[in-house]
């Protein structure tokens, strides 16, 4: 592997891991580090939101929680125990494409917690007490998240409202009435159909010797069987957008009005991908940025203002979201997010910016390579949303090949009205 | 599914520890004054390199510092510095902090105000510059002054809109009524409306100094690159002769049992806050008030047990022991259903008196004081991180040794010192509520003294006793 000069002109050595997949399927990623006495563990599913069964929306998001709940051979919250209570910590989290599980734990416990997750992914054992008190807290988590927290719905409406068939539209979190209505049954069935080794990634990063590290998880993930029976896949496709959707809610809790845009552009793998990450940085990040020097420094019609590529396995969505400042009317904070998107169209960007934006791409991946779970996640993720793990070492090499006229195509290519959902957020 | 009742397989046993190798501070001060703070990369086989150098620059002055009337005063004064200096614009200097890859914020807390400034190697250099010209030359131009005010306004709106972070800023005034942590570091709407740019200027000047400053200086350098560049950059900044401000101890009110409903109708839910005055970070007891908390807190801490694991009342529980310059603040919070309320009050009291009554069992210290140690360690996983420690040591008076002494200050701690410390701060607990009191506040008033109840259009931060002037 070479090494990787950014836009600042740094060498950023590349991660250096090593890749093998276990005869029943499992992938696995190992990464040697020893500036401190630790060791990060992911354990990456190919299931998130997107996978719910019909009628469970949110699904993955609880069974994500009942992960924690007891195996034939741990009492629930073992997980905890073993991490939390020497030092470590853990946690997990649900997206789109993936339900990733970690742990970073003093180095001398990387036997002890790769037993652990090879434990759940072979033996998961919920009672129904635990199930309904777990789906109670889940629910829960719903109510702080999203009822609870100013904008917090207007992720899920997003989702809801630019994707009309295909499965993203229904978000993470879920329906809690479509949860309520879950059984014991439906857990069982979705361990069976999703945790197998061919599904899983694991990925350790840090204080680790290879030979050992491999012996133990040929020892304690290699006993776990793979199924037979195929993994369902998601295939619906999402077509084409034709014109531009307005919505307008209202709800309690909204302190001061809100626009969100959504334009659909295409799935991570994608070669526009890299481009729409520049449009992404030059449109929204930190204090130089076009939309905080446009709405929020100059003309202060909003409080924030934000850029979002979100890019997922499949399909992904462009969002710009901007919360109005006091007394100023949404359609004003609308027309100045036009007026950005239409420079983006009209204007080629400046070398002097085009600059700017690589060094700030480049500089945020150095910080996000100083802790280990950190290259851990960003490894698990990019092996499942991206199926190529070692694109994280080439990622800085395409940034630096994304021209002003790659900005300009792609912005005329995606953020255009006919693609866009648009949604006003407004106080009751 | 069967219940897992036998351990079927047990869990392998860790192997032998592998200790960790801090870096080692080392400290110089400047012929002006100002001292000086460093410490080197730690080495280490197979590291991955991060070429990342960390600086702070911290000044004794902060919130406590004001009058109530100044309220905000500190931090606004902090959120401009990078909003305009004698030779750049706001936008100017945004623009070079980006085009470095850099990142430089500032900010003030109760005790202190801080400038911090990352940035990769080979631009170090570049970006110290800019660092020391926001500190030091800092122009507070009057239309910068305005939209910095009228933001900070707005963000009082949105931080106001949460129960959660209401209740804390409600606990403060409950806590410490009229004295020096009393009123908001963010200040109020009208405070903040009364602030103008000759106090902003004279606070800069009163507390930007170099011999009441200490900069701190880390990372992908070894110490004698770091003192040079901070001789380079800050060795011709001059002391005023105008003497050193002068720290005023604080005396809060007397601890007393009560309980502060904020009526906000429209809550989601409602946040339970239940507080009592802290003690300072120099305090002898500051260890055993660290392992306390950590056992009440925590995934496995016996709030989050009580409150989520055993009763689902919430999705998580916490406590947290604020130390500063001054006795600071115990708090722990939940965030339950309307319908809940007195039960996770009860639960959470209950909680904090059973550990003020027996001591904790020597095991439960064991694994508690584990996760003290663990994220004490993550939190030196960082440059930054480490710079960020340095900087509360040298601020709070402690010796910098205490990097490495800490956890064994940690070890030291008993099952009777907690027990004692709990003893000593869980009595005279107030509690704060912020959420829809026509759910709840009959049936609190029915099982508690001192019950309060402030209507949200009657609440002003502002004032001791955080009710509006009529």
């Amino acid at each position: 592997m070479t090494s990787t000069v950014s836009g600042a002109g740094i060498a950023v050595a590349p991660i250096d891991f090593t890749d093998r997949t276990l005869p029943n399927g499992l992938r696995v990623l190992l990464v040697e580090d020893h500036r401190v006495p630790s060791v990060a563990i992911n354990v990456g599913y190919r299931v998130g939101g997107k996978d719910d069964p019909p009628g469970r929306s949110g699904f993955a998001h609880l069974f994500e929680h009942l992960m924690f709940k007891g195996t034939k051979n741990t009492r629930p919250e073992t997980i905890d125990r073993l991490t939390e209570d020497i030092g470590g910590l853990n946690n997990a989290f649900t997206a789109d494409d993936i339900t990733n599980y970690y742990e970073v734990v003093p180095s001398n416990y990387l036997e002890t917690l790769l037993w652990a997750e090879a434990d759940r992914l072979g033996s998961l054992a919920v009672t129904e007490e635990h199930f309904h008190t777990e789906r109670d807290v889940v629910i829960g988590e719903y109510d702080q998240r999203i009822l609870a927290e100013p904008y917090g719905m207007l992720d899920e409406l997003i989702n809801r409202e630019a994707f009309a068939v295909h499965p993203y539209r229904r978000g993470v979190i879920g329906d809690p009435e479509n949860l309520r209505a879950a059984t014991l049954d439906d857990v069982v069935a979705f361990h069976r159909t999703f945790y197998r080794p061919d599904n899983a990634v694991l990925v350790v990063v840090g204080d680790l010797d290879p030979a050992q590290a491999n012996a133990w998880i040929d020892k304690y993930f290699g006993r776990v069987p793979k199924p037979a029976a195929p993994i369902p896949r998601v295939t619906a496709v999402e077509p084409p957008q034709t014109a531009e959707r307005t919505y307008t809610y209202r709800a309690a809790n909204v302190p001061l009005p809100a626009v969100e845009y959504a334009y659909h552009i295409p799935e991570w793998r994608h070669p526009d991908a890299p481009a729409l990450d520049i449009v992404e940085t030059l449109l929204g990040m930190g204090k130089s940025s076009r939309l905080y020097q446009s709405l929020v420094y100059r003309s202060r019609v909003a409080t924030t203002a934000h850029a979002n590529a979100d890019l997922r396995e499949q399909a992904g969505l462009f969002s710009l979201r901007a919360i109005a400042s006091t007394g100023t009317p949404i359609e004003q904070v609308r027309a100045a997010l036009d007026a950005e998107v239409e420079r983006l169209h009209a204007e080629l960007p400046e070398a002097g910016e085009m600059e700017r934006v690589r060094t700030q791409i480049a500089s945020s991946f150095v910080r996000s390579r100083q802790t280990y779970n950190n290259i851990a996640v960003a490894l698990v993720r990019s092996a499942i949303e991206r199926d190529d793990p070692g694109a994280l070492n080439t990622d800085l090499d395409r940034y630096r090949a994304v021209t002003a006229a790659d900005v300009q195509r792609v912005a005329r290519k995606y953020l255009t009205l006919e693609n866009r959902t648009t949604i006003d957020y407004l106080p009751l | 599914m069967s219940q897992p009742i036998v351990a079927l397989e047990k869990p392998p046993s860790p192997g032998a520890p592998h200790r960790a190798e801090l870096p080692v501070a080392v400290e110089r001060t400047l012929a002006n004054g100002m001292r000086v703070i460093a410490f080197p990369q730690r080495s280490a086989p197979k590291a991955y390199a991060v070429p990342i150098i960390a600086a702070q620059l911290i000044v004794r002055g902060g919130a406590s510092a004001e009058t109530e009337a100044e309220a905000g005063l500190a931090t606004l004064t902090t959120s401009l510095l990078t909003q305009g200096t004698v030779n750049r614009s706001a936008v100017e200097i945004a623009q070079a902090i980006d085009g470095l890859g850099a990142r430089l914020d500032a900010s003030s807390g109760y005790d202190a105000s801080v400038a911090s400034l990352t940035a990769l190697t080979p631009v170090f250099p570049t970006a110290f510059a800019l660092f020391d010209e926001i500190v030091r030359r800092p122009s507070f131009p009057q239309a910068e002054v305005e939209r910095v005010r009228a933001k900070a306004i707005g963000d009082l709106a949105l931080s106001y809109s949460s129960p959660s972070a209401l209740a804390r800023f409600v606990a403060q005034r409950v806590a410490f009524g009229s004295a020096p942590y009393g009123h908001p570091v963010a200040g109020t709407a009208e405070t903040l409306a009364t602030l103008d740019r000759e106090r902003i200027v004279a606070f800069h000047a009163h507390y930007f100094r170099p011999d009441n400053a200490t900069l701190i200086v880390g990372g992908d350098c070894v110490p004698e690159e770091a003192f040079a560049l901070a001789e380079r950059q800050f060795g011709d900044w001059r002391a005023p002769s105008a003497p050193l401000p002068v720290h005023a101890p604080s005396t809060p009110p007397p601890p007393r049992t009560r309980i502060v409903i904020i009526d906000k109708p429209d809550a989601g839910r409602t946040a339970v806050v239940a507080g009592r005055l802290g003690i300072a970070r120099r305090a002898p007891t500051y260890a055993a008030g660290v392992v306390a908390t950590a056992v009440l807190s925590g995934y496995s801490g016996r709030l989050n047990q009580e409150v989520r694991v055993k009763r689902g009342l919430s999705y998580g529980a916490s406590a947290q022991l604020i130390a500063r310059r001054e006795p600071g603040l115990f708090l722990a919070s939940t965030l339950v259903d309307h319908t809940k309320v007195e039960e996770a009050v009860g639960v959470v009291l209950d909680t904090l008196r059973g550990l003020a009554s027996a001591p904790p069992e020597a095991s439960e210290l064991v694994t508690r004081k584990a996760t003290i140690s663990g994220g004490f360690s993550r939190s030196v996983e960082t440059i930054d991180g480490i710079a960020g420690v340095l900087g509360e040591l040298a601020l709070y008076g402690v010796p910098l040794s205490e990097l490495g002494d800490y956890l064994p200050e940690i070890e030291a701690v008993d099952p009777e010192m907690v027990q004692r410390f709990a003893a000593a701060t869980f009595d005279e607990i107030f509690v704060v509520l912020v959420g829809d009191a026509e759910v709840f506040s009959a049936a609190i008033a029915a099982t508690h003294p001192n019950v309060s109840v402030i209507p949200l259009d009657q609440l002003d931060l502002g004032q001791p006793n955080a009710t509006r002037v009529p």
